[in-house]
């Protein structure tokens, strides 16, 4: 009968939203001992190119890229990742400004599959914020609507291949395709690089 | 026996296994947003249309006062959950953050001017819940959300206040509020008060959007025992730029209520009862009012259980101007236990879906009466069973039948049109002819251990009556399929695939307003990390249906994406 009430208080509590604690899960000792996240972390640079792709090739020219990130485990054979990069798009149409300023952010996992071993598969999402490179803020004009902060979210496919390893040190190059969920039109990039990485722990 | 106790087990362990499979909503109280049960239509955060399909009659949860909202806001004359004061239990820090998809970004350079698409705006939170020190906690919270809101903003609501009517951005969000305090918590007590500001819209009988300025807005809470007790000071600042229009609400709202206890829930007979209350003071140009300036609603909550299969279920509330009984039976076969069968029958009547609201609108010399005579009466009886087929799949179904007399309305008078707007003059009203409905719903649910929980759930209504135009008629049908996958026990995915079929709003335009029915998906994502208390997530929300104003005088409802980290201390 304990454990009819105990159930019924559950269903009543999540109903009622009084009790919810969307961090329990670290209540369980169990589940905290079995968790290998962050049991190593390293952190890498990056730069490379981006080459628009479809559409976008009518809008921006490629551009260099670089930026910094860490990997940490999250499962023994997944790191989670976290990257920043900037880069600076110049407009291929006659616009009124030089540039745009972009920072990206990204979130996602990296998948160490045996089978594949040295390659990488990795995916996850992306936002980026963007803001033009001028004085006046002119929104009636083309690209007056990137004067203000415009952001956009996307997601990413990645194939990493470190072809370079020395103690902690490792190197190699990447692959990465991105799509941003923009209007009229998602806008998909292409970019290809390097990464130097350390490994922390 | 035993195998009767791991029956009733097994059912309830798949009844709350459907409820923890939900996608993350974008603020508490938004879960109506990726709801698959009924009729859910939008308009803002502030003001949306929430019916479960086989919930009988025809008005939305949301109208309806119960004891159990007694901490939600009173929004005009729904009660609601968002925007929630109620402090995070956990101690942590959070931050939430997502935007609307479909900016231009470089698509702008290879886009004629003309033919940009409207600006998609972002939702924004942060907070933080200290641990406890000696029993004491301080907690601080800043929330807004930026959807539904660019169209009307920018064609009409920025015309109506003086300022951008937000803590950040110039979007004129239908709500933005920021409070701060401090609490107390043991084993006894846990109390709490918060002050802060807030803006807000709401949306009203006249379908107007009313803006209004809360400042300052402060809360105190105490629950000691078995009692609990609200008190919430207001100072609501209203405003109407382009009328050159001010006016001033201060207001005294809360409750006091004594909740059955542990050992008097061991009772045959179950009682709670308390005490509602609002007293306001209007100066300069309020747009609505309360008659007699203040409402003091005493209620009290029975329920009966003579025995483990059958409990009846009573909520009664009096005062001068209304009453309201919501009450109900249900038992279950004892005869046919594998099965799992219900039979039910609900009740509700009263004066008034919500008795605490405010009882007058003013609009444009017009006063619209939001109380109509006489009474509503609504009957419900359905049956329901549950069984679990082996330890890995479930199903259910649950038909009713429901009548109702003198359901709310709104009698409309006429329409003007203002901009991008059209009002209504009238008054609430009463539809005085039956109202009969007939409902089925069947759903299938697939678990396996705590990694998988899937629910397909299907439900029909067919509604009939002398009058067949309703503020909305609701949807007669609706599809859904709903997951939570926990992979490895650290990554969550849960998502929502669901068809809605047409709904209409008949009351709010000229011509019926028809919500096309569509297909939705929303999905959440969360990486967890127990050992460090922290999670990650990234939601998406409103995909694969067409973007709709849901709601006449409401806003678009777009696919948006936002991200939300919390990490416990």
């Amino acid at each position: 009968m304990k454990k009819i009430i105990t159930i019924l208080a559950f269903c009543l509590a999540s109903i009622l939203h009084a009790v919810e604690d969307p961090l329990a899960f670290r209540n369980d000792s169990a589940l905290v001992a079995e968790d290998v996240s962050f049991s190593h972390f390293s952190v890498f640079l990056e730069g490379g190119e981006i080459y628009p792709m479809g559409d976008l090739m009518d809008a921006v020219k490629n551009a260099l890229y670089g930026g910094v990130g860490i990997h940490y485990t999250y499962w023994k054979d997944v790191d989670g990742v976290v990257m920043f990069q900037y880069t600076y798009f110049k407009p291929r149409p006659k616009i009124y400004y030089d540039g745009v300023h972009q920072f990206m952010g990204r979130v996602g996992a990296d998948w160490k599959w045996k089978a594949i071993h040295p390659v990488v598969l990795g995916g996850g999402f992306t936002c980026s914020w963007t803001r033009a490179d001028a004085d006046e803020i002119n929104y009636a004009k083309p690209g007056g609507t990137l004067t203000d902060n415009e952001t956009e979210f996307g997601w990413y496919a990645r194939i990493s291949l470190p072809v370079f390893k020395y103690k902690e040190y490792s190197a190699g190059f990447h692959v990465m395709w991105e799509q941003l969920w923009t209007l009229p039109k998602s806008s998909n990039m292409l970019y290809a690089g390097l990464t130097f990485e350390r490994s922390i722990w | 026996m035993n195998s009767l106790f791991n029956k009733i087990i097994a059912v309830f362990a798949v009844s709350a296994s459907a409820l923890w499979a939900t996608v993350d909503p974008e603020m508490e109280g938004m879960d109506v947003v990726s709801r698959d049960d009924g009729t859910f239509l939008i308009g803002s955060p502030t003001y949306y249309f929430d019916r479960k399909l086989g919930s009988g009659g025809i008005n939305s949860e949301s109208e309806l006062w119960t004891p159990r909202k007694l901490r939600y806001r009173l929004l005009f004359n729904r009660m609601s959950v968002l925007p929630s004061w109620d402090p995070i239990q956990a101690p942590s820090v959070w931050m939430k953050t997502g935007n609307e998809l479909g900016d231009l970004i470089y698509q702008d350079f290879i886009t004629d001017v003309g033919n940009r698409p409207t600006n998609r705006t972002p939702i924004l939170e942060v907070g933080v819940r200290t641990p406890l020190f000696h029993g004491f906690w301080a907690t601080f919270r800043l929330f807004q959300d930026d959807h539904y809101c660019f169209y009307s903003g920018d064609k009409y609501r920025s015309k109506v206040v003086d300022d951008n009517f937000a803590f950040f951005g110039e979007n004129w969000p239908m709500f933005s509020s920021a409070y701060g305090g401090l609490g107390y918590t043991n084993d006894f007590i846990n109390a709490s008060l918060l002050a802060g500001m807030e803006y807000i819209w709401l949306f009203t009988e006249s379908s107007r959007w009313i803006p209004v300025r809360y400042k300052p807005r402060v809360e105190a809470r105490a629950d000691v025992g078995d009692f609990s007790a609200t008190l919430v000071f207001e100072n609501a600042e209203f405003q109407n730029f382009k009328k050159k229009e001010t006016g001033e609400r201060k207001e005294v709202n809360g409750s006091v209520v004594y909740n059955c206890g542990e050992n008097c829930k061991r009772g045959m007979l179950q009682l709670s009862a308390g005490l509602a209350f609002r007293f306001v003071n209007d100066d300069g140009t309020v747009y609505t009012g309360l008659e007699n300036d203040r409402v003091l609603w005493p209620f009290l909550e029975m329920r009966f259980k003579p025995m483990d299969q059958l409990k009846f279920d009573v909520v009664f509330g009096v005062n001068d101007r209304d009453w309201l009984v919501q009450d109900s039976v249900e038992y279950q076969l004892p005869v046919l236990e594998k099965m799992n069968v219900t039979f039910g029958a609900k009740n509700i009547s009263g004066t008034r879906l919500n008795p605490i609201a405010d009882t007058h609108e003013y609009f444009d010399g017009d006063t619209i009466s939001l109380t109509a005579s006489g009474r509503m009466n609504l009957l419900q009886g359905y049956i329901r069973f549950e069984d679990s087929l082996t330890n890995f799949l479930g199903f259910g179904l649950r038909g009713s039948f429901w009548a109702e007399h003198g359901a709310e309305t709104f009698d409309v008078e006429k329409f003007v049109d203002d901009g991008i707007y059209t009002f209504r003059h009238g008054d609430v009203g009463r539809i005085n002819s039956w109202i009969k409905g007939v409902t089925g719903e069947f759903w299938l649910k697939l678990w396996y251990k705590e990694m998988l929980n899937f629910t397909a759930l299907t439900g029909f209504e067919r509604i009939d009556g002398k009058e067949k135009r309703f503020e909305v008629n609701p949807s007669e049908f609706f599809v859904s399929f709903s997951a939570d996958w926990l992979i490895k026990k650290t990554f969550r995915i849960s998502h929502s695939l669901r068809y809605r079929s047409d709904a209409e709003w008949n009351l709010r335009s000229r011509d019926p307003y028809v919500v096309k029915g569509d297909w939705y998906w929303d999905a959440t994502f969360e990486q967890r990390f127990p050992k460090w208390g922290l999670s990650l997530a990234g939601t998406i929300v409103q995909a694969l249906g067409d973007e709709v104003i849901e709601i006449p005088n409401g806003d678009f409802s777009r696919l948006r994406f936002f991200c939300t980290a919390k990490k416990a201390f």
